[in-house]
């Protein structure tokens, strides 16, 4: 392989790993919210990113409310719309049945509710993927922009080596950093952050400090079920999708997380970039077919050698 | 000698009656049943119900004129089961189907061919003839008795499609590519298909293959990819994903790269490539001057029949997938036209022994309506169709041909 097509390769994979990491980035704080703040092990994560990919269809086409805007700014719009939408649906999810079998109902019990939030979010996952079929029938689905097939080329940087810089995802990449930014000073910076914090840490004791531990609960529900739909929406305008979509980034979210660290929110962010990361470089040295085997690899690599997370300090509690 | 009663004589004469009446129903029955089994549920769901679509559109024309002839215009009725998502499912509904329709004669059906491979054990066994549009070779490579598959294999399609795309390629462009890349996933029916390609297809016609990507479904992203095949510089591309979302996935990264047909001709290879999700999905931008693959696809001569399809449907044209189940309908009116009687062994036998030119021949490329000993439709043949202004349109062979190949002169 000559160098000209060796640079083009690598810089191309780095630019799509890195945008398509952010991405992931953003849907694997979702999940590690969830688990930071309320320990639950959610298996219905993959669907409340299919429920954000959907809320945004419905927003930007079609009769949508934010048709108005446009292919160029509606989609991304609609993405961040489709945080609150679903927001609202995870906190009802919460009130109705995850509360039920976690928070202080099931604190000193033998299994601290493991089982039944199990059992209980898997059954949600199956819920909402029929529910999406029979709602949403299974024709695949995009948020259509013609930006998630053209790109910014950068160069020749060497010889005729170009790099393409899908712009759909260059947006996308930028809102899903300004969303875990904006995520990181609300946990770090407003009372209702230190309330998440305390009650992720000692929940018997921020009850005791006057914090409404379920309300705490409810809201980080939401919250890691919205941001994660954000990303949902985020990736609607460069995929096609379906009621069953979940079922495929389900274990890039789970590896994110473990990767950066179970129980940190923003380690989880560093670890869907990685994941995205690997995911695009693994392919210069690998089959494409491999791509995903290689996440796994580098995912026991780092378990074996640092079995609190990538990333030292975010093994801690949010 | 014994007389009669009164009360014998009467049970006698509704015995008989019963018995003629029962003779009479048998020879000329008010309807005939035969199946469909598709997915009408689950992923694969919109393809069975474009099945679904042409094959109800071809019930009712069938019985419009008149019915089955020789069976004193016996009506043609359509039971319809859901393969659902799984070939176990399949063979559920296959099972189910066989148990709760005694009087069925034939049926077709599934679609995908792991749920026909899995289906037909149960059909095969029940005797029931059953047609299929699945492309795999072991659909037809079990010695079974009752199945006939009117795709040419997937084997025979690797074989085919390259050679054709040369003869295409140079009468179009006045020149013989010598540069090809394949993008393909690593289920079943690409496997075998990109195994012919690879083994003595590519040597044959004196190609180079410059780039050749193998990937899992479904696909995430696939920017390495088209930029390995962009670093080999290839005259055109060969796809073989299996579903819309890999195909709008790729359609979308060439546009990115610069790589539309127009620089860069680009074939792909089963009836998602031509569905109206993959145009909404992808637009008709991306898509334009890509060419497709396909077992069977309504030529020029089908024009009024597609007219009537899409006023019905809604749909913005007749595929793949809905000329299958219409054709199929109308080879199981002509089998039971020749045997007169709802017996489903004699269907299978008058299906063994069709050989037409005309009537449902006509709705395939090749215009030839016969199936050898293992059940394969003898001389099936592939067609192309390409995108142009946001539809597929029939490129090849020139029987079914509307319009001239577009390749790139450069």
């Amino acid at each position: 392989m000559d160098l000209e097509v060796l640079i083009e390769n690598v810089l191309n994979a780095l630019a799509a790993g890195i945008t398509i990491g952010c991405i992931y980035g953003l849907m694997c704080i979702g999940l590690g919210l969830i688990f930071g703040i309320m320990r639950i092990v959610n298996f219905a994560q993959g669907e409340f990113l299919m429920l954000g990919m959907f809320s945004s269809l419905y927003l930007v086409t079609g009769g949508g409310i934010l048709a108005f805007l446009g292919p160029y700014i509606g989609p991304f719009v609609g993405a961040l719309l489709a945080g609150p939408i679903v927001f609202a649906g995870g906190a009802l999810v919460h009130k109705l049945l995850i509360a039920r079998v976690s928070g202080l109902r099931t604190t000193g019990s033998l299994d601290e509710g493991h089982f039944g939030q199990l059992v209980v979010t898997l059954g949600i996952s199956l819920i909402l993927q029929n529910g999406g079929l029979i709602l949403f029938g299974s024709t695949p689905q995009t948020v259509r922009t013609p930006l998630a097939s053209s790109a910014i080329e950068v160069g020749p940087i060497y010889g005729d080596a170009t790099v393409f810089l899908n712009k759909a995802r260059l947006i996308a990449c930028a809102i899903a950093i300004i969303v875990a930014v904006a995520l990181y000073l609300l946990l770090e910076y407003t009372r209702m952050g230190k309330a998440l914090r305390a009650a992720a840490d000692n929940p018997t004791a921020a009850t005791y400090m006057g914090i409404d531990t379920d309300k705490t609960y409810r809201f980080a529900f939401a919250l890691g079920s919205g941001i994660t739909a954000v990303a949902g929406g985020l990736m609607a305008v460069y995929l096609s999708f379906g009621p069953f979509v979940g079922l495929d980034y389900v274990i890039i979210m789970y590896s994110g997380v473990v990767l950066g660290g179970m129980g940190s929110i923003l380690g989880a962010f560093w670890g869907g970039l990685t994941v995205g990361f690997v995911q695009q470089c693994s392919a210069l040295v690998l089959p494409p077919q491999l791509q995903n085997a290689a996440i796994f690899v580098v995912f026991l690599m780092i378990v074996l050698l640092r079995p609190q997370g990538l990333f030292g300090r975010s093994a801690e509690r949010a | 000698m014994t007389k009669l009663s009164r009360r014998n004589t009467i049970g006698l004469g509704l015995a008989g009656a019963a018995v003629a009446s029962t003779r009479l129903k048998a020879q000329t029955p008010a309807e005939v049943k035969i199946a469909m089994l598709v997915p009408l549920s689950g992923p694969w769901a919109r393809q069975g119900i474009l099945e679904q679509m042409g094959a109800r559109l071809a019930i009712e024309d069938v019985n419009a004129a008149g019915g089955i002839k020789s069976m004193g215009g016996a009506k043609l009725k359509l039971v319809e089961y859901d393969a659902q998502d799984s070939a176990e499912k399949a063979k559920d509904a296959a099972q189910r189907m066989i148990a709760q329709e005694p009087e069925l004669v034939g049926g077709f059906g599934c679609w995908l061919s792991s749920f026909t491979l899995a289906a037909t054990e149960v059909t095969e066994r029940a005797g029931l003839p059953w047609l299929t549009l699945s492309y795999s070779d072991l659909i037809t490579s079990r010695g079974f008795k009752h199945v006939f598959q009117s795709s040419p294999t997937a084997d025979r399609q690797a074989e085919e499609e390259l050679p054709m795309i040369m003869e295409l390629a140079l009468k179009a462009s006045g020149k013989k590519p010598t540069k090809v890349a394949f993008v393909g996933d690593n289920t079943a029916s690409s496997v075998s298909f990109m195994k012919a390609m690879r083994d003595h297809v590519v040597q044959q016609q004196g190609l180079t293959v410059v780039a050749d990507e193998v990937f899992t479904p479904p696909l995430t992203d696939a920017t390495t990819m088209v930029q390995h095949v962009r670093s080999g510089r290839p005259d055109f591309v060969v796809f073989q994903s299996t579903n819309v979302p890999d195909d709008k996935l790729l359609a979308d990264k060439f546009a990115e790269f610069n790589m539309r047909s127009d620089r860069l001709p680009k074939i792909g290879g089963g009836g998602h490539w031509a569905v109206p999700e993959l145009l909404k999905n992808a637009g008709a931008e991306n898509l334009e001057g890509i060419m497709v693959g396909l077992a069977n696809w309504p030529g020029k001569n089908q024009a009024d029949l597609e007219k009537r399809f899409m006023a019905k449907t809604g749909e913005p044209w007749f595929g793949h997938d809905s000329i299958f189940a219409y054709v199929h309908v109308m080879i199981l009116k002509e089998a039971l036209e020749r045997t007169g009687v709802a017996d489903r062994r004699k269907v299978s036998d008058a299906i063994h022994a069709l050989d037409m030119t005309d009537g449902p021949a006509l709705f395939f490329p090749d215009g030839r309506l016969k199936y050898d000993e293992a059940g394969r439709r003898v001389g099936a043949k592939l067609c192309v169709v390409q995108w142009r202004g946001g539809k597929p349109v029939p490129v090849y062979p020139p029987s079914i041909a509307t319009h001239e190949v577009l390749w790139p002169k450069a």
